[in-house]
């Protein structure tokens, strides 16, 4: 019996999040297929984004496979920390079921697009797989 | 606490029987869709190397054995028909898997033309019910 809490100890030491960063191959790149820099949009009118994304594969959150991560969509903001976990609100859109694409509408004006991939506790990896910012007018 | 034990090694040991490959096919979502961002239906390629681009619409990309739900990986169909949508979906030069949950590949055909399709498949490579599938595009190689 006492094997047996040692393999359940084991199973919980498992089960919680590593605070370190996965590794991401160098050669991964990741980018916005669409829209492109400097396009301008409709207002009122939603604009689908794609997530472009190579040398790496998408995987769900918390589903540990080697050389993926899921997106995560920054609007208007900088990009954050490195090695803690990517804030989840109206500027960092998290893409945890593995989407590789979404529709997206703002407001007129010019705003910013950047893509950053999270790996399964969404931390950046290292070194941190992001696009290029890309800057589009919504008028 | 040797009931707890017992139900925890009961439901570890369901868990473990559940990882094995399943024959029945997992649900997609019926708004599902599948399909080229690029080659185009028509494209001409030059030199006969070129990136496809898998587009996925309502659903997510996972690894192979990945068991979570609305999600599958990506195999790209060349020069051949649909296979079974009830079996894994073969491994061969004409079936290529993505089970890394890759969105995009570096492919290379030789001169002449080609038909290319996208077919999603299940944690078990087992396309979804209903399949969901692209449109065949055709490409000229020269």
């Amino acid at each position: 019996m006492r094997p047996l809490f040692s393999v359940l100890a084991l199973a919980a030491a498992l089960a919680v999040p590593a605070a370190t960063a996965t590794n991401a191959p160098a050669n991964a790149y990741c980018y916005i297929g669409w829209p492109a820099d400097g396009a301008v949009l409709p207002a009122g009118k939603p604009f689908r984004v794609w997530f472009g994304l190579r040398n790496m594969g998408v995987a769900p959150k918390g589903v540990a496979f080697e050389n993926t991560g899921h997106h995560h969509l920054l609007i208007d903001t900088e990009l954050p920390p490195a090695g803690q976990v990517i804030p989840s609100d109206r500027k960092h859109l998290h893409y945890g079921a593995g989407e590789t694409e979404t529709m997206l509408e703002l407001p007129p004006g010019t705003h910013t697009l950047q893509l950053l991939l999270g790996d399964e506790n969404h931390i950046p990896h290292t070194p941190p797989v992001a696009s290029k910012r890309i800057t589009i007018t919504v008028r | 606490m040797r009931h707890i034990l017992v139900a925890a090694v009961l439901l570890a040991a369901t868990l473990q029987a559940g990882a094995q490959p399943s024959p029945a096919p997992a649900p997609a979502s019926t708004n599902a869709q599948v399909y080229f961002i690029w080659p185009h239906d028509g494209s001409v390629i030059n030199g006969g190397k070129f990136w496809v681009r898998m587009g996925l619409r309502n659903m997510g990309v996972a690894p192979k054995g990945t068991a979570v739900p609305n999600t599958g990986h990506h195999h790209l169909l060349i020069d051949t028909g649909l296979p079974s949508m009830t079996a894994p979906i073969p491994n061969d030069r004409n079936h290529l898997h993505f089970g890394a949950g890759e969105t995009e590949a570096r492919i290379e055909l030789p001169p002449g033309t080609h038909t290319l399709q996208l077919l999603l498949g299940d944690k078990d490579h087992v396309p979804h019910k209903p399949p969901v599938v692209s449109k065949p595009i055709t490409i000229t190689v020269r």
